[in-house]
């Protein structure tokens, strides 16, 4: 409730602040993070761990706004389209990439496009594991992969929706192993992470905070991680690159802005993330959420994210549209 | 037992802190405001105060929370009863007959018995998930889309049961209900469907601003194009308390309601919106009286009320043994205590006993809290009523307008709410029912999901849903009850649908 009346009130503040203010010493008003997922998914809290270390780099409050909507589309257009001041980032994921190809596939035109943001910088990025219903007859991949193309197109992975966050990985695996599954698509993480464990799907690509629990319990077996090496929290897992195939993936959520902010802004924005990353508080907070930073300042960012998404890109595009009869 | 009585004296010794049972009071006293917020049901609440309790320890922000999402669902059903103005989706039912009470004058009995029936379901579901909590979780899992198809068709079924006037009217509000549901982005293949390139129609249309449009709006277009003012209601302090006819009536909706919404709120998914819908249907099957319901009938307030508050008691059900929200505000809580290093999971009983009996402590005080909360406040609410309309009125269609915005910060939202608000208008005008909209636009996006998964699953064998015990077992029981309500088509002369309507006439 509270919250609301805040909003309003700093809503209201900022179309008041007039546009002169912009050439006053960068930052001298609130900053906004907008988050384009509802509170409590991985973009909100990457965003709400490390706010608290900004408001001290920068000594401005640093204001999150969600904006939920189309797997994340419409927050990411309210950022695309604001002013080019600096005061207005993003909180993006690894969807930030794929969103726009997912519109091409369709003929739709794009809402928002990945050159029209900057990255200030990568603030994580952990690869996917994938996990296996127990009752499943395959000790690892390899034997997952034999039974999968012995019953083909007779098994089921799940998602946590179309081209979203765990269909892609899991469909870059199946294009890379040459393997036909049937999909059962679902809402979100912990929907298609209850169908596995129910049995009603029997494996999908699980980001690790999500699996960790159980695979502790048992409910659940790993066969591998999309990552570049193993993760340090499961070390027994392999990666693609080791069972011998040329696929990596990360869920990584990173800050943008908008691209036409002036370089000066740029450079203190980056500078303040870099400090707040180092910051024990703000460590300690994604040590809490299982989520490690893989810090990645903005031309790292650039290279690697080019990278990233030209691989995605090429998924997307070879995972085509479902036909409609 | 002894065991589990141990762990509860465990479970009070961390709620009854005096900084827990403080924690609680407020997660009552916000989630009842938020709740009476139009457009702001419990998902609202708790998202708008998740990051508040980042800085608390996991025990007082579950406690908190958990106290914001029923203090907000009984928060809802004042509006509902009050106003017609639903704060969620489970409290479209209460508006029907809530409502209509209020206009009896008899606004006190059915908040009192709304308050009642949620403190019994409440504590029903505390019990429920104290005790049966694993077990019911891994029965839960069950449920897969086969499943949850069969349910949800039961759910359609029900619509026959809960229409009034025409079967016709009421299947022509069920369809424009479904395809409203139909709008947004094809959850199976991607496509966008009836979004006309408005980027915010992805999602689909919310339940919320529909219902608060709907319902509320209308009821305030009704009012301002009513030749003379109502009445302005001087409730005396008699009229506040229900009467023993009253208690008689709703000992048994109550009680259905606590086992019904416990049982449908444990399965994974939404259906927990659904529980109040078919509570309602139940009930006016089951009363001798079917043409009271949509006049006021207590047992419409009281069934569907107890049901959903039982409902929210059983979704911690799976989140707590297993892990799994099986709901956007189970995520959301989720989300609250993960935050704090604590990765919930089939072993969070047995790692962390002082949250989860804890938990439970805090639900028992949390329900007596509320109770103690509300029951004085009724004649407070009730005096709500005193406010002449020319200012009352104005005043609610502003909290409508800054509560649908404040959810998800979209304009999209407002003009839901208002071209609903006049679609209402006119629907009402010409004696359509608008319950079955609401059931339809929730029922569209769940059914059609849960149905394409299962053919997915089966690559398109229908089969599924008879090879399924669970499924078969739940068609078996939903082909029956389509049988049944099919019946006054061919009979002679209809039967008491023919000659009431679900809401009282209009204009």
């Amino acid at each position: 409730m509270l919250r609301v009346w805040m909003a309003l009130l700093l809503g209201s503040g900022v179309l008041a602040a007039p546009a002169v203010q912009a050439q006053d010493k960068y930052p001298s008003r609130p900053i906004t993070i907008i988050v384009p997922f509802p509170p409590g998914g991985i973009a909100d809290i990457t965003a709400r761990s490390l706010a608290p270390g900004l408001e001290r780099v920068l000594k401005q409050p640093v204001v999150m706004q969600n904006r939920p909507g189309a797997a994340g589309t419409t927050g990411a257009q309210v950022a695309a389209t604001a002013p080019a001041d600096g005061y207005t980032l993003l909180c993006h994921l690894v969807s930030i990439s794929t969103l726009p190809e997912v519109d091409k596939l369709f003929g739709r035109p794009t809402v928002f496009t990945r050159d029209q943001f900057v990255g200030i910088a990568r603030i994580n990025a952990d690869p996917p594991i994938m996990v296996v219903h127990p009752s499943v007859p395959a000790k690892n991949l390899k034997e997952f992969a034999a039974l999968a193309k012995k019953r083909a197109n007779d098994m089921i992975f799940s998602s946590s929706g179309p081209y979203g966050a765990s269909h892609v990985p899991f469909a870059m695996f199946l294009q890379a192993a040459g393997l036909q599954m049937r999909h059962l698509p679902t809402t979100g993480g912990a929907p298609a992470m209850t169908a596995v464990l129910g049995g009603h799907a029997i494996t999908w690509a699980s980001p690790p905070a999500l699996a960790a629990p159980h695979l502790q319990a048992g409910k659940v077996k790993a066969f591998v991680t999309w990552g570049g090496n193993r993760l340090t929290q499961f070390p027994d897992v392999p990666t693609f690159r080791e069972q011998g195939y040329d696929i990596e993936y990360y869920l990584w959520a990173g800050l943008f802005t908008q691209r036409n902010v002036p370089a000066g802004v740029l450079k203190t924005l980056g500078d303040a993330v870099r400090r707040a990353v180092a910051d024990p508080d703000v460590k300690n907070a994604f040590a809490k959420v299982r989520t490690p930073i893989a810090y990645q300042d903005s031309a790292e960012f650039k290279a690697w994210w080019d990278k990233d998404a030209e691989r995605l890109a090429k998924v997307v595009q070879r995972m085509g549209k479902p036909e409609i009869k | 037992m002894a065991e589990t009585f141990q762990n509860l004296l465990l479970g009070f010794s961390v709620a009854l802190q005096p900084s827990i049972l403080v924690y609680a009071f407020v997660g009552c006293l916000i989630g009842t405001l938020v709740g009476m917020m139009p457009g702001l049901g419990p998902l609202a609440g708790i998202s708008l105060l998740l990051p508040a309790t980042f800085g608390l320890n996991p025990i007082i922000a579950i406690v908190l929370l958990s106290g914001v999402y029923y203090g907000a669902m009984y928060g809802g059903s004042t509006t509902s009863i009050l106003m017609r103005i639903p704060g969620e989706a489970a409290s479209v039912m209460t508006c029907v007959d809530g409502y209509a009470m209020t206009q009896n004058g008899r606004a006190g009995p059915a908040l009192a018995i709304a308050a009642i029936g949620s403190f019994i379901a409440g504590t029903f579901g505390v019990i429920g998930l104290m005790l049966l909590a694993p077990t019911l979780a891994e029965f839960a899992l069950r449920f897969g889309p086969p499943e949850y198809t069969a349910l949800l068709l039961m759910g359609l079924f029900i619509l026959a049961y809960m229409s009034g006037g025409s079967m016709l009217k009421t299947l022509a509000m069920a369809a424009f209900g479904l395809m409203l549901g139909m709008i947004g982005i094809d959850v199976m293949s991607g496509y966008t469907r009836f979004s006309h390139g408005l980027v915010e129609l992805g999602d689909g249309v919310g339940i919320v601003p529909v219902a608060v449009g709907l319902f509320g709006v209308s009821e305030i277009l009704l009012t301002a194009g009513a030749p003379t003012a109502p009445d302005v209601q001087r409730p005396k302090l008699r009229d506040l308390i229900p009467s023993r006819e009253e208690f008689r009536l709703s000992a048994g909706p109550i009680a259905r309601g606590s086992l019904l919404g416990f049982l449908i709120g444990i399965i994974p998914g939404s259906a927990h919106i659904i529980s109040s819908f078919v509570s309602y249907g139940i009930e006016r099957r089951l009363s001798k009286h079917p043409e009271r319901f949509g006049q006021g009938a207590i047992e419409g307030v009281a069934g569907p009320e107890s049901a959903n508050n039982a409902a929210a008691s059983g979704a911690f059900v799976p989140m707590m043994a297993l892990g799994i929200p099986t709901s956007p505000v189970t995520a959301v809580m989720i989300a609250a205590i993960m935050v704090h290093g604590i990765l919930p999971g089939p072993l969070l009983i047995q790692q962390q006993p002082e949250l989860f009996w804890g938990f439970v402590a805090s639900m028992y005080v949390g329900n007596v809290v509320l109770l103690i909360l509300n029951l004085p406040m009724v004649g407070l609410f009730v005096n709500l009523l005193r406010i002449p309309y020319s200012y009352l009125y104005p005043c609610i269609l502003c909290f409508c307008i800054v509560g649908t915005y404040s959810v998800s910060n979209s304009l999209m939202d407002v003009w839901i709410l208002l071209a609903m608000g006049a679609i209402g208008y006119v629907l009402r005008k010409f004696g359509y029912d608008l319950a079955p909209v609401a059931l339809g636009l929730v029922l569209a996006p769940m059914l059609e999901l849960s149905l394409r998964q299962s053919l997915a699953m089966s690559a398109g064998d229908y089969a599924i849903f008879v090879t399924r015990p669970i499924a078969a077992v739940m068609f078996a029981l939903g082909a029956a009850l389509f049988v049944f309500s099919l019946k006054p088509l061919f009979g002679k002369g209809g039967d008491w649908r023919a000659s009431v309507g679900l809401d009282s006439e209009q204009g």
